[in-house]
């Protein structure tokens, strides 16, 4: 049932998605009443979704019928933000694809385009210039917040390889692969050269 | 000169006339019907709407289906499949009380649900469609209520399309005894008083208790479903077997 609540949530996220980008249902209606079934390897679970013309469905099923199925680990499902990746994705079999290829990248293309117009909707409760600035607002804090995370990261880093010296520099292990690479081979040509002598004895 | 004694069956824990079954169960759902979807969301804590999804989930609906959701009353189910099924499809919304039909057409027509949407009073006991009519039966939390539950199976699978599956969701025993008692103290203590509160009609919240002890458990209407000649019948418990969902299908 927590499977199930989990569910309902992330429809009913999806379906508010829908309602603020005014554009969203128009890209999804050439794709209407066409069922996507995304199997999730590492999760092993399955979803269905399907976009009625109205609303989004998405359901945790263990059916089989559908008219394209996606079968990805998670990760490469997050690479499919970008449609471009599909078919990259496909031919490095890193996802495998039965069905109408147009569906999956109809659902891709729609949600990467996505383009909810915040300020807009936050007028209707706060008025236009109050909404503008909230919104001017939280776009500086999201670049202070991006810029803070880089900055903690090169920190952490600087701290674990300089100071406390519990990783390495990405070169020195560069390098270390490099001489490890030689000594196998040097070993190989020992190998090949010990090989010969105890012929030719 | 022997007399036929007059069959009996159960209405909640009473032994009622079977030919007085389907009026006392018309006049508890008459009673309820206006406040019928509060009170299930109130006794269940909303979960009723996961125990639906699931029973979507499992119903393998598409579009150009035809649906019969039966015992559907106020079309929870009915308002789903109306969107899955499309303009190419349809859906059946079927109840014996006139009712809950109503409060259904209301809450759908004001969903903006119209166009491929039946609304027929029927008995499940004798549906009246031809054989091979539908893709797939849906009855949710209405089978308990059937005078004769077995023939109300032999109809459902006389009117679903070879290949057509039907779907039992109905409320069945939990798996622990431990959520049996709590459960019990709970149907029996609890849900009378709110039925009592909120929709002023305690008697047909006892009877929704009653009513459940004495339906089938599941293993049970799994044979009852394999005797009515469905195939593959399986079931799946729901929140330790306070619900179960039980599937066949016609080949």
């Amino acid at each position: 049932m927590l499977n199930n609540f989990i569910v309902a949530l992330v429809e009913r996220i999806l379906n508010t998605a829908l309602k603020l980008d005014t554009t969203l249902s128009d890209r999804l209606a050439p794709i209407a009443q066409q069922r996507l079934l995304i199997d999730i390897r590492d999760w092993q679970q399955q979803f269905l979704v399907v976009f009625t013309g109205q609303q989004l469905h998405l359901y945790n099923t263990t059916e089989q019928q559908f008219d394209c199925m996606i079968s990805a680990d998670i990760q490469t499902l997050m690479a499919l933000k970008n449609p471009a990746m599909l078919t990259q994705l496909i031919r490095q079999d890193k996802l495998d694809l039965q069905g109408d290829l147009h569906i999956a990248q109809g659902f891709s293309n729609a949600f990467a385009a996505l383009d909810i117009d915040w300020p807009e909707h936050l007028s209707t409760y706060l008025g236009d210039a109050p909404a503008q600035q909230l919104w001017q607002l939280l776009k500086q804090a999201k670049q202070q917040g991006k810029k803070t995370n880089k900055q903690l990261a090169t920190t952490l880093t600087t701290l674990c390889q300089d100071e406390l010296k519990v990783t390495i520099h990405p070169l020195e292990l560069e390098q270390f692969k490099q001489h490890t690479r030689q000594l196998k081979s040097h070993t190989a040509q020992l190998e090949l050269r010990i090989n010969q002598l105890l012929q030719a004895k | 000169m022997n007399e036929n004694p007059e069959k009996t069956t159960h209405f909640g824990y009473k032994t009622v006339a079977e030919t007085e079954k389907a009026s006392m169960v018309a006049d508890v759902f008459h009673s309820v019907a206006t406040k019928y979807d509060v009170m299930n969301d109130l006794m269940s804590f909303g979960i009723h709407r996961l125990w639906k999804r699931q029973t979507i989930a499992s119903s393998g609906v598409r579009k150009g289906h035809h649906v019969l959701d039966l015992a559907g009353g106020t079309g929870d189910l009915t308002a789903k499949f109306s969107q899955l099924v499309g303009d190419t499809g349809q859906v059946v919304l079927g109840d014996i009380n006139s009712s809950m039909l109503k409060v259904g057409r209301e809450k759908l027509h004001n969903l903006g649900l119209v166009g491929n949407i039946d609304y027929v009073q029927m008995n499940a006991e004798a549906l009246p469609f031809p054989d091979n009519s539908f893709d797939l039966i849906t009855i949710a939390f209405g089978l308990r209520n059937v005078t004769d539950q077995n023939k109300a199976l032999r109809s459902m699978y006389r009117i679903l399309k070879p290949g057509g599956r039907l779907l039992v969701l109905e409320f069945s025993k939990p798996e622990h005894e431990v959520l049996s008692k709590a459960y019990d103290f709970y149907s029996f203590n609890l849900l009378p008083k709110m039925g009592e509160l909120v929709a002023n009609d305690g008697e047909s919240y006892k009877y929704l208790a009653e009513s459940i002890r004495m339906h089938p458990d599941q293993e049970t209407l799994k044979a009852m479903m394999n005797d009515a000649g469905f195939e593959q019948t399986t079931y799946q418990n729901l929140t330790g077997g306070i619900v179960a969902l039980h599937r066949g299908f016609k080949y």
